[in-house]
């Protein structure tokens, strides 16, 4: 009999806030986390706005030597994973570091860093290049460092596929806490890619907004879309078995009932038009629960022309009838994307979402596409009782992950 | 007289290096006898920043096979003081 797995704690920094309960008020209320870019100077790139964190003082969660020689993908994982683990109040000792593993996916690992250290290597020679380097950009140094941090011995795991990344690694940790390979998986993910290389090379792929205005450009579903915002931040959450989280009294916010993941075999950025691999992950998903209960659909929605098409399509034609009687809201209008944390945000909103009754909205929506016509909750928040979620992600490469999250019942 | 103010400047430049490679440490524990490992907690790869940043306060490169003979503050101050001796001499 494998293990129901439960949600008990999330983190998350994110362009509208240095915690989850910030980041929530944020989207129910349809405030914009986008801005111009102020982590470099953009003056001659074409695309100027970003969802940036504002105002991240590492030191203020970090001591200064791991501050110095983190990268700030990795310095927003181990903010967010320490709030993850308070919410979850879960202590880690020596009777059970070894049962808690953690799985921190980033999409693009440390830009910043190998951006400052080529600088170095160009300016002044490959004797001045910094031996942390290497430690700092790879992308498993989020889930190193927040083992040292924290002291979780068991499995440290790291993950990479695309903008699926976030919802890859719950999606991966779940499966080993049901099989019961482990009790307790931190898992989520980061990013920090808002630098000249990262802005330039998603906007010579055609990928980001050339709308020029920070609150407007993000625009979900909207006709008028015309690409997405590059966003930056971190997302955690607590995983563990149901028979772990009721044997130390844990308070449960939510249920992992379904994950499903497979590739469009198709092209290295574009989404596959017919849709037909994402449906099957949203089928996998719901393979023991149904497409009937479904309530609320956090969709991928990037703001791009062909994801938001594909992505309506696939909804259609695995939901039939009721893909109109369905919400189906992207964060991304508030958020932006934050690449390979939009995931791990996305199931944490998910969480929210079935806790507080509360549909967050796809903002900027005015101009209806003839072709994407489903209830995208336009513009406001959405009061409605939600016991099921699925949190749809697709990525570069044509990842199709679809996570399914559902109210605790015992 | 001249050998010591070299001294105070060069342990001055030596402590600023160590402040920059381990942001945050208890600066008194920087002293001449101080075990770069063992008491300043400086691993190989801040030992590596180390050297870059003495190379930088000092305007010189600094071998692999000297610095490996640093074990202490004081070891450092002497490397550079004895190299500071050979470019006068």
């Amino acid at each position: 009999m494998p293990e129901r797995v439960v949600i008990t704690g999330c983190g998350a920094i994110t362009p509208l806030g240095a915690t989850v309960e910030d980041t929530w008020q944020g989207l129910i209320n349809g405030k914009c986390g986008i801005d111009y870019i102020s982590l470099f100077d953009a003056q001659d790139f074409n695309v100027k706005i970003a969802a940036e964190v504002k105002g991240f003082d590492p030191l203020h969660y970090l001591d200064p030597t791991t501050a110095k020689y983190s990268d700030r993908f990795t310095q927003f994982a181990i903010c967010a994973s320490l709030q993850a683990i308070e919410n979850a109040q879960l202590t880690i000792d020596d009777d059970n570091k070894y049962s808690i593993g953690i799985l921190i996916g980033s999409g693009i690992g440390g830009l910043g860093t190998l951006t400052s250290q080529f600088a170095v290597l160009d300016k002044r020679g490959p004797a001045r290049v910094s031996p942390y380097v290497v430690p700092m950009m790879i992308a498993d140094n989020a889930s190193s460092r927040v083992s040292i941090v924290t002291r979780i011995m068991g499995p440290n795991l790291s993950l990479v596929s695309s903008c699926s990344t976030g919802t890859d690694a719950i999606g991966i940790a779940y499966k080993m806490i049901k099989h019961e390979e482990i009790k307790v998986m931190v898992v989520g993910g980061a990013d920090a890619a808002v630098t000249p290389i990262g802005v330039a090379g998603f906007s010579q792929a055609g990928a980001l907004t050339r709308n020029p205005d920070p609150f407007t450009a993000s625009r979900p579903f909207d006709a008028r879309r015309d690409g997405f915002v590059i966003g930056e931040g971190s997302a955690i959450l607590v995983l563990e078995s149901l028979s772990y989280a009721r044997s130390r009294g844990a308070n449960i916010l939510a249920e992992v009932v379904g994950y499903g993941a497979t590739s469009d075999a198709n092209h290295i950025t574009q989404p596959a038009e017919s849709g037909e691999s994402a449906v099957k992950a949203i089928q996998l998903a719901l393979a023991s629960t149904g497409y009937d209960k479904v309530d609320y659909i956090n969709a991928h929605g990037t703001s791009t022309p062909l994801n938001d098409l594909s992505e309506t399509r696939a909804i259609k034609k695995a939901f039939g009838k009721k893909a109109y009687e369905t919400p189906a809201s992207s964060i991304k209008s508030m958020v932006g994307h934050m690449l390979g944390s939009a995931g791990a945000l996305e199931a944490v909103v998910c969480c929210k979402t079935i806790l507080e009754g509360v549909i967050p909205p796809t903002i900027n929506y005015k101009d209806p596409d003839p072709e994407c016509d489903l209830d995208y909750v336009p513009n406001k928040a959405r009061l409605k009782e939600v016991n099921i979620t699925i949190s749809n992600s697709f990525g570069f490469g044509g990842h199709n992950s679809v996570l399914a999250i559902s109210k605790y019942h015992e | 007289m001249e050998q010591n103010i070299d001294n105070a400047k060069i342990f001055g430049q030596i402590k600023e290096a160590i402040c920059k490679v381990q942001p945050g440490i208890d600066e008194t524990k920087i002293i001449p006898d101080a075990k770069l490992k063992e008491d300043l907690e400086i691993d190989s790869l801040s030992m590596v920043e180390l050297a870059l940043a003495m190379e930088d306060a000092c305007g010189f490169l600094l071998p692999d096979e000297e610095l490996e003979q640093i074990n202490t503050v004081g070891d450092a101050v002497s490397l550079i003081e004895s190299k500071l001796r050979g470019q006068n001499a």
